[in-house]
């Protein structure tokens, strides 16, 4: 019922508007009743700001926190169709320039729905508060956004200061199986943006080292590059390690077989959330890494 | 046609057009959005005298549905023909429209446009991938008609092109293959989608360029429609029947690129659909060309159109690659069939 | 008149045909003859003009073939071949209409179907009309197949005259079917403006229907004559290398060739 009546409305507002006798918008924000976010990232502060109450469609990806597969979804973001977004009726757009195919984007342009793209970009904790700040100033929740920038730097901040206390660097190397294929990536070195360089900030604040050095992710080439790198520690994020199934498995994968981390047991399952990007909960991440990496038994 | 055979086949071919006519009614009014009667009707009469229309649903309507619908038609109709064409010139029906290069060539160039695109100068706006895929399906093709040239007037010379073009098809798609690994993550995506096929981008300017290649080459199809009967008897006897195989041929091979180049470019590659059609018409009726390319052109176009529904409702408001759907769609159809009658070789 | 003037055939180095100069006459049943890799079949082709002769000129009548199109070819010239395979479902009435192709476009007349109609009984093929032609013995696909070639040309189109090519059509038939065959021939042959060249094996075939033969050797006419000018155990041993002993057909008064 109620989505008639909303769609009605919109339709009667665009309709009137169509008729250009009314002149430009009266009010000077966006319409945030019915929001479609097409980004992982996005959609995780949307929570952690309190804003999702307008929330009517999600990609596919964006699977956290839990709460969030309980909203439509419209598809997988490099798949998508504007008439499945349109079909849900949304006042805004939001999405983060990844979404494919091209042809959408510019269908939405052409059907004049109401857009936004944010500036900020998460890919350094600064980066991170920043699209807290603009995001927080968007939804009209800056008190929270607040809130969530401090939480993060005092987290860090003692996270990383116990994280000095360990003496010894266990040279770690991070397994990350992709969510929609199978493809079997390392995460190595010192990335530009993106891509890896989350993870490596990461394990340094914990106190460890990067065993493979690099760029950005890398695809698994051969097994005798893991080998060889022989690190310490491992940690493989949550969707290839339940695959695996459990930690003998995970030991026999080619490469990993030989390496220390495995011959001492020292395989941990990471959730992709805790590792592979920043979020409002890096800090307390952060810690629990430096806890995991630094013991020496499982 | 006073001959039982001559009726089967009007019979047929009627019942075709109006299981076309259907589908692409179902094809208009269900989707993500299910539009109602009189929502269609405002928005056509908009999009006719050129205002645009007065509701957002009006507007997605005249200018995502239907143009999407129509897209259908006209790609399921392309296929359909070319996997005929090619059926007949090959005199093989294990053969698919895209099979001398096409299909391939444009996975090639789309995957380079996604991959490198932004590296090469080159753009267009949004013509560039159109066109990046159509070149590569068009160079392809040419090389592996350069290629096959050894024997050109030798019996051979089918033969060849088959081969020729299996072997550029292997050369196209490793290339794929590797842009697709030194891609980044979004770009792998966008080829694995591209390679799946999907309407979505149809509007009408494609459609209006879609449409002329089709149509146009449907057109011309239908008159080469006896000499590829003749062909099945062979080059040999086809040429004492008086037909000018070689120009037959080129002639053939040229109508089926341009549509299927051209369709690919702008949908993706949607295979299965050129494979499938002739043979479920040959099961009804026959192998005669003059019945097999109408018809071909109806079931594909009927297909295609099923079969974008499917994609669009099952999920919905997600889309399913519409080249899964094709297959799903397409094969119980055609195991029915198979058991039904006796499909003889 | 069918007029072949000094006609040769070369693929790469080899020379299949060298040189041959023969005249076809109407109202004559002309059948080649010859040991394998004679140029037997490459002869017909190049007189049916399925591929240019390497030098030399052809002649259908007074026209040039070299100045004829594929289709007016096709309106006065019809081949039968040995076997023709079928890849796809084509009932075998479809088959034969194929001959009618040159004369018409878009729809048959209802000419051509009544000629189709004539052909089929005069091969006895009017049973099999609706059923696949993949499915059919060889023997009725090639009685298929004749219905077709005559049903080509059937009806004279000029004054040019009409040529009937038969590369070797008997394989598959039966006995009683050959004979047949051969008789239909012959009548067809009968007429006018009508020029009739075939390849055979069976030497005795020669013998009883040919009004003349002509004996081919490595690429080159050893012998034209009558066939009893041309079926002496001295040619025949030249050529086949075999000695026949020949007796008087009781049946028939004519020549027929034992081999031991």
């Amino acid at each position: 019922m109620t989505l008639k009546r909303v769609g009605a409305l919109v339709c009667a507002c665009a309709a009137v508007s169509a008729c250009g006798r009314f002149g430009t918008a009266a009010s000077a924000g966006p319409d945030l009743d019915r929001m479609v976010v097409i980004s992982q990232q996005y959609n995780e502060l949307i929570y952690a700001l309190g804003a999702q109450a307008h929330l009517v469609g999600v990609d596919y990806s964006s699977t956290y926190p839990p709460e969030i597969k309980s909203v439509t979804t419209v598809g997988y973001h490099r798949a998508l169709s504007a008439e499945g977004i349109l079909s849900l009726k949304p006042t805004i757009v939001i999405h983060d320039n990844n979404i494919g195919p091209e042809s959408v984007v510019r269908q939405l342009e052409q059907l004049k729905v109401p857009m936004k793209t944010f500036e900020a970009k998460d890919d350094s904790i600064d980066g991170l508060k920043a699209l807290l700040r603009e995001m927080g100033a968007f939804f009209h929740k800056e008190t929270r956004a607040q809130e969530l920038a401090a939480t993060l730097d005092r987290d860090l901040a003692a996270a990383r200061e116990r994280a000095k206390a360990y003496r010894d660097h266990p040279r770690v190397a991070v397994i990350h199986f992709g969510r929609a294929s199978n493809v079997y990536l390392l995460v190595a070195g010192k990335g530009g943006s993106g891509d890896g360089a989350a993870a490596s900030q990461m394990l340094d604040w914990a106190g460890g080292e990067q065993a493979i050095q690099g760029n950005g992710m890398q695809r698994m080439t051969s097994p005798e590059i893991i080998a060889q790198a022989n690190p310490d520690v491992i940690l493989m994020t949550e969707f290839g390690f339940d695959r695996l199934g459990s930690l003998d498995q995970a030991k026999t994968l080619p490469g990993v077989a030989q390496t220390t981390a495995a011959r001492t047991g020292r395989i941990y399952r990471v959730s992709e959330h805790e590792l592979t990007y920043f979020n409002p909960e890096t800090g307390k991440s952060v810690a629990r890494l430096a806890e995991l990496i630094h013991q020496s038994r499982p | 046609m006073s001959d039982p055979s001559g009726r089967a086949r009007a019979l047929i071919l009627t019942a075709l057009f109006a299981a076309m006519v259907v589908a692409a009614a179902a094809s208009i009014r269900f989707g993500a959005i299910d539009f109602s009667l009189r929502e269609m009707g405002s928005a056509t009469l908009a999009l006719l005298s050129g205002r645009e229309p007065a509701t957002l649903d009006g507007r997605i309507f005249a200018q995502l549905r239907l143009p999407r619908a129509v897209m259908c038609l006209l790609v399921g109709a392309c296929l359909g023909v070319g996997g005929t064409l090619m059926q007949a010139l090959f005199r093989n029906p294990i053969v698919e429209p895209g099979l001398v290069g096409t299909s391939s060539g444009a996975a090639f160039g789309s995957a380079l446009y996604f991959v490198l695109g932004s590296v090469l100068k080159f753009s267009a706006g949004p013509w560039t991938l159109p066109i990046a895929a159509c070149a590569g399906g068009v160079v392809a093709t040419y090389l592996v008609f350069a290629l096959a040239r050894a024997n050109d007037a030798g019996r051979s010379s089918i033969v060849m092109l088959l081969l020729t073009g299996l072997a550029v098809n292997a050369l196209c798609l490793s290339g794929v293959g590797f842009l697709s690994y030194i891609a980044r993550d979004p770009q792998a995506r966008s080829i694995i989608f591209w390679n799946l096929g999907t309407m979505s981008g149809s509007d009408w300017p494609s459609v209006l360029i879609v449409g002329a290649a089709t149509i146009g080459g449907i057109a011309i199809a239908l008159r080469y429609a006896k000499p590829l009967n003749a062909l099945m008897l062979g080059e040999e006897e086809a040429s004492y029947l008086g037909v000018n195989v070689v120009r037959l041929k080129w002639a053939v091979l040229t109508i089926n690129v341009v549509m299927v180049a051209v369709a690919t470019a702008f949908t993706g590659v949607i295979s299965f659909v050129g494979l499938i059609v002739p043979h479920i018409l040959r099961i009804l009726h026959g192998a005669d060309n003059r019945y097999l390319i109408a018809g071909s052109a109806l079931l594909g176009a009927t297909l295609l159109s099923v079969a974008d529904l499917v994609a669009r409702v099952s999920l919905r408001p997600a889309e399913l690659p519409i080249g899964i759907v094709t297959s799903i769609v397409g094969v119980p159809v055609f195991l029915y069939l198979l058991r039904q009658r006796q499909y003889v070789f | 008149m069918l007029t072949a003037e000094a006609i040769g055939y070369r693929v790469g180095r080899r020379t299949i045909l060298e040189d041959v100069t023969a005249a076809f006459e109407p109202r004559r049943l002309h059948l080649v003859i010859g040991p394998n890799g004679a140029g037997k079949s490459t002869l017909v082709k190049l007189l049916a003009r399925l591929v240019p002769p390497s030098h030399g000129r052809i002649r259908y009548g007074s026209t040039d073939a070299t100045t004829l199109g594929h289709r007016e070819l096709a309106r006065r010239r019809a081949v039968l071949s040995q076997a023709v395979e079928v890849a796809f479902p084509i009932p075998a009435r479809e088959l034969v209409m194929m001959g009618r192709y040159p004369h018409f476009t878009g729809q048959p007349s209802p000419d051509d179907e009544a000629i189709c109609d004539e052909m089929m009984r005069l091969l006895d093929v009017v049973a099999l009309g609706e059923q696949p032609y993949a499915t059919l013995s060889g023997g009725e696909k090639q009685r298929v197949n004749f219905a077709r070639v005559l049903a080509q040309i059937w009806r004279p189109v000029d004054a040019d005259g009409r040529y009937l090519f038969l590369d070797e059509p008997l394989t598959f038939l039966d006995i009683q079917h050959q004979l047949r065959f051969m008789q239909l021939v012959r009548g067809f042959a009968d007429q006018d403006d009508v020029v009739v060249v075939g390849v055979v094996h069976d030497l005795n075939l020669a013998a009883r229907f040919a009004d003349r033969v002509i004996l081919l050797d490595a690429g080159a006419v050893a012998v034209i004559g009558t066939p009893d000018e041309v079926l002496t155990p001295e040619h025949l041993r030249n050529a086949f290398h075999v000695r026949p002993t020949v007796v008087t057909n009781p049946a028939t008064g004519g020549r027929h060739l034992i081999f031991d």
